[in-house]
């Protein structure tokens, strides 16, 4: 037997009362003198002995009762089958996988339809009072009803618009949060149902956090495992990005889709369409899609107005429709400017200036402008009408420059920075590299040569990170990209929030590092844009690497496409005007988010991007609004459940239950459910008894006492 | 009057403040010595006129109307009436059930400080007053006198007063009576609780020698009522067998009974032409008193005895 409130037991203590009272209480035969005792009448005698079998008939029963009393509010209870008389009861907890895998299906219904069939079979062995706990596992945790007291008429309400979500869930903390709703109810036995869609990405092979987690949630609760199944077909975008082509008015970029056949048979004639802004404006079609294969399309995207625009690229025909589409944004600029600021001999600024010219015809338009200028003329510039700067092997700069440099790149401009023989590395790092919030990724230590003995310098390490920089480089042969090589570089000391893009082959050697500062970044070459410390700028890998970094600087932290429940944040230039700033979610809500000073910078916060779609973020709710692609996460394309006889295998040895059918759930509620509440039973017998003791007590006239009203002590008036 | 008494135990300076303007009227007419305050039903040797009765031979000369004599030629005498003082007996019951008491005060204590307030009043409107104690015999017998010095004698014998279990109460009236050599008021003061019979008997005797006697029951409020709760174990004052029991079970016998006697003891009275008067030992002194006066004031202009003081 175990007691659901346990302290309350601490109120046994109580019964001292009742003995406390009959002790004090024991001496209740009085005595008095008496003169008329003629009219008494005799035949009803009390014998001393009968008072005292009385008294303590009456002790018993109170302090019985208080002791049942007592009892029945600690609430007993029996997890096993008991003698004792008692209400079958349980507490719980119904767990819905609500990721948006759920959602797959056929006209029979969906997966999550199916759930919905298996909690109402939970339901209809619930008893009224039982405490009940609904919880979505999906994205972040949505507990629908959290330890309610059953009533089905407020349960059928709470789940009956509960739908899949667009998250994901996340199965290896789930049971740890699990635990936590199991600690918060009290029942005599305890239940957890998971119901889910047992992807085999999940349960195939459990890890070993998995694992204790679930049978650490199995010592708090019972835990049965529903899955629910459809068919494994499914297609989904898994992803679209921007392979090449600069965001600019008046030019076409490319864009790559990913589409992936996560089902168990081929697909064919799977058409791709691409929409701007909800307007078709491509259509690819991929023959065949072999099983568990990906192919990707090229979609061409004309840019002919300036500003945001939304890219989605789009199937149909898919049972699940929520991994169908894939979002992202382009800001396109009216005009792109790249000022080289050179401090070499004038090599640097010409190669650089050629570089970024060579994919465009080498024609300079009003759209599109590449130019170097010495280095001691860059005051004069004015750095409004520029996105990009490149400096290149710039001796120094003054302090003024370099807080003029940091509002620049705070602002959303980008800035590339090459080194050189001519570079002083102390006047660098104390402006730029040591400040509050340094412009630079990494202190500038000596140059150091990496060439061999033979005068030949190192290549690129050939694998490459997942910075969109790199993917031009992807799409090099492996022969072309060993082409550059670097006999010297800078030895730098990356600071914190710096990221290494490129690196060099043996030694690991940062080539180029990239840091975030304000809305802006900074990319930082260890090595020279002219040929005298590498062959780089001889090389494909110069112009591909610098045009990349020019779209990608020229781009906004927005066209990066986020995951549902991914944060979304918005990065201001300098202290905002307004102290909140507004999220507007794709179904149109508006969530109001203070601007808070994080390490420098200004920054609005949404946690936890809970809709697929189109975010909009406005500096205030009359700004205008910049938009922010969230695309479900791929991973839970998935679907394909686990074998239910591996599933079996799998949870049974963590020693859970698995209730594949609505009748095997059915009968393993029954056979398990053995708690037993006893509280009615105790309370019941506490008020018989408390009943029984005041009609005896009545009866016995034992609870009395004399009057006190006293007559007049004394005869004698104001003699008191 | 009360300024130059001695201090008196039983006669407290604010009580007497009370009693100064009660006066104690005997129903009925009584013999005096002196001139007092109540008729004498001794006639024709006083100041005031009574009536005229025709002359018969033996008749003083001197007390013949002579102006009815002149108008009617008819002898008739005339007779007077005489104020005359009473003498006043205060019998008090010492017997053990009188020791009695639910509060602090029991109901002898209760009787002596009664006892002594009357003989106050009567002394007071210039009569005697006498006090006699019984119990199971006659204890204490002080002869009526009219000086106020007789409280003193009168309050010493109350202290000296303990109580004793009683026999019968008609034995002790009847050698009072014998004792007393002129007919008087006589008070009772005793609760009467015995034999109605034994009772009414020793009264009788009392009213046979032509005195005017007026019964004083005195009771606790306990004795009245009867409110007991719980288990009690009741010991007897005058040596019964002790009875523990619950009061609720038998309250309404008790209560029955108790009107019984008490009733029978009335009637008695009424039968014998004695004044009966109930006296609660809760109520204070002077209302009981006070209240008892008034109401013998009214009865004897034709009124009601009181039912209880």
């Amino acid at each position: 037997m175990s007691f659901l409130n346990p302290l309350l037991l601490i109120g046994a203590l109580g019964i001292a009362l009742p003995i406390l009272a009959h002790l004090l209480n024991r001496h209740q035969v009085r005595h008095t003198d008496w003169a008329a005792m003629q009219f008494l009448n005799r035949s009803v005698r009390v014998r001393s002995r009968q008072i005292k079998l009385r008294d303590l008939l009456l002790l018993l029963m109170r302090c019985m009762a208080l002791l049942l009393l007592v009892f029945a509010l600690a609430r007993p209870a029996w997890e096993k089958s008991s003698w004792f008389p008692g209400e079958r009861r349980a507490g719980v907890v119904i767990a819905i996988d609500s990721s948006f895998s759920m959602g797959c299906g056929g006209e029979d219904g969906t997966r999550f339809d199916e759930a919905m069939k298996r909690v109402e079979i939970i339901r209809s062995k619930m008893a009224p009072g039982d405490p009940v706990t609904v919880v979505m596992l999906g994205g972040d945790q949505q507990v629908v009803l959290r330890n309610m007291a059953y009533d089905a008429k407020r349960f059928g309400e709470a789940v009956a618009n509960l739908s899949p979500g667009p998250g994901s869930m996340d199965l290896v903390n789930e049971p740890k949060r699990l635990a936590e709703l199991v600690a918060d109810m009290e029942a005599p036995q305890k239940e957890v149902y998971l119901i889910t869609d047992a992807q085999a990405a999940d349960w195939k092979q459990p890890s070993a956090r998995l694992r204790e987690a679930l049978a650490e949630l199995n010592t708090q609760a019972g835990v049965f495992v529903v899955p629910v199944r459809s068919g494994d077909d499914n297609l989904a975008v898994t992803d679209l990005e921007l392979v090449a082509g600069a965001l600019r008015k008046g030019t076409t970029a490319r864009y790559r889709a990913t589409v992936r056949n996560f089902g168990s048979a081929p697909a064919s004639n799977i058409a791709v369409q691409c929409r701007v802004d909800g307007v078709e404006i491509d259509r690819k079609v991929i023959p065949v899609i072999a099983p568990g294969d990906s192919e990707t399309v090229s979609l061409f995207v004309p840019f002919h107005n300036a500003g945001a625009t939304g890219i989605t690229a789009e199937i149909t025909g898919d049972p699940l429709d929520a991994d169908n589409v894939r979002r992202t944004v382009a800001v396109v600029r009216d005009r792109v400017s790249v000022l080289c600021v050179d401090g070499s001999s004038g090599d640097a600024g010409r190669l650089v200036v050629a570089a970024l010219m060579a994919r465009a015809g080498g024609i300079q338009g009003e759209d599109y402008s590449a130019r170097a200028v010495p280095w001691l003329s860059f005051p004069a510039e004015d750095l409004s009408q520029v996105d990009v700067l490149v400096f290149t092997d710039v001796p120094e700069i003054t302090e003024g420059q370099a807080k003029q440099l940091e509002q620049f790149v705070r602002r959303g401009n980008g800035l590339v920075w090459f080194g050189g023989d001519q570079v002083k590395a102390s006047a660098w790092n104390e402006r730029a590299a040591s400040a509050e919030t340094p412009l630079l990724p990494a202190v500038i230590r000596e140059a150091m040569t990496t060439g061999d003995a033979l005068g030949a310098g190192k290549p690129l390490d050939a694998d490459l990170s997942d910075h969109p920089v790199c993917l031009p480089l992807m799409s090099l042969p492996e022969d072309l990209l060993g082409e550059a090589r670097f006999m010297r570089l800078l030895e730098v000391e990356p600071l914190p929030n710096s990221y290494p893009v490129l690196r060099l082959a043996g030694s690991g050697a940062p080539v180029l590092l990239e840091k975030a500062l304000g809305r802006g970044q900074v990319f930082q070459f260890t090595t020279t844009a002219e040929t005298t410390w590498n062959n780089m700028a001889l090389t494909p890998v110069f112009p591909l690497v610098l045009q990349q970094i020019v779209t990608y600087l020229s781009g906004r932290e927005f066209e990066r496409p986020r995951v549902v429940g991914d944060s979304l944040t918005l990065t201001y230039a300098e202290q905002p005007d307004a102290s909140d700033a507004v999220f507007e979610t794709p179904s149109g809500e508006n969530i109001t988010v203070p601007v808070r000073e994080v390490g420098g910078q200004f920054v609005a916060l949404l946690e936890n991007a809970h809709e697929a779609g189109y975010y909009t973020a406005r500096v205030s709710v009359q700004a205008a609004g910049l938009p922010i692609a969230v695309n479900v996460d791929p991973r839970e394309s998935q679907v394909a459940s686990l074998d239910e006889t591996e599933l079996r295998t799998n949870i049974e040895a963590l020693g859970l239950q698995v209730a594949a059918s609505g009748d095997e759930l059915a009968t393993a509620i029954e056979s398990t459910r053995t708690g037993r509440s006893a509280w009615r039973t105790f309370m019941i017998a506490a008020l018989v008894l408390l009943l029984l003791e005041c009609l005896l007590a009545d009866r016995m006239l034992s609870r009395g006492r004399a009057k006190v009203d006293e007559p007049s002590s004394n005869p004698v008036p104001g003699n008191a | 009057m009360s300024e130059h008494l001695p201090e008196i135990h039983y006669l407290r300076p604010e009580l007497l403040q009370q009693l100064g303007d009660l006066e104690l009227i005997a129903r009925e007419l009584v013999e005096g010595l002196r001139v007092g305050s109540h008729r004498s039903p001794l006639k024709g040797f006083s100041t005031e006129f009574a009536h005229h009765r025709q002359y018969v031979p033996g008749d003083a000369i001197r007390n013949i109307d002579w102006r009815v004599y002149g108008r009617t030629g008819r002898y008739y005498t005339k007779l007077y009436e005489a104020e005359t003082n009473f003498d006043c007996h205060l019998l008090i019951d010492a017997s053990a059930s009188m020791n009695y008491a639910s509060g602090k005060v029991s109901k002898l204590e209760y009787a002596k400080f009664l006892a002594a307030s009357l003989a106050y009043i009567v002394l007071k409107q210039r009569d005697s007053v006498g006090l006699s104690v019984f119990d199971t015999e006659v204890r204490a017998y002080l002869p009526p006198r009219s000086t106020m010095g007789i409280l003193v004698h009168i309050d010493r014998l109350l202290r000296e007063t303990k109580s004793l279990p009683k026999t019968t109460i008609a034995k002790q009236l009847n050698d009072i009576a014998m004792m007393m050599k002129r007919r008087s008021f006589v008070i009772v003061i005793s609760d009467f609780l015995a034999d109605v019979d034994d009772v009414i008997k020793g009264l009788g005797r009392l009213r046979h020698g032509g005195h005017n006697v007026l019964l004083m029951q005195t009771l606790d409020p306990y004795e009245i009522e009867f409110p007991f709760e719980g288990i009690w174990r009741f010991d007897g004052l005058e040596q019964e067998d002790p009875l523990i029991t619950q009061p609720e079970r038998i309250r309404t016998d008790y209560l029955k009974n108790f009107a019984e006697h008490r009733e029978a003891l009335r009637a008695g009275c009424i039968a014998d032409h004695i004044d009966y008067t109930l006296v609660d030992t809760s109520r204070p002194l002077d209302a009981v008193l006070s209240q008892f006066f008034f109401e013998r004031e009214s009865t004897i202009g034709g009124g009601a005895a009181p039912e209880r003081l």
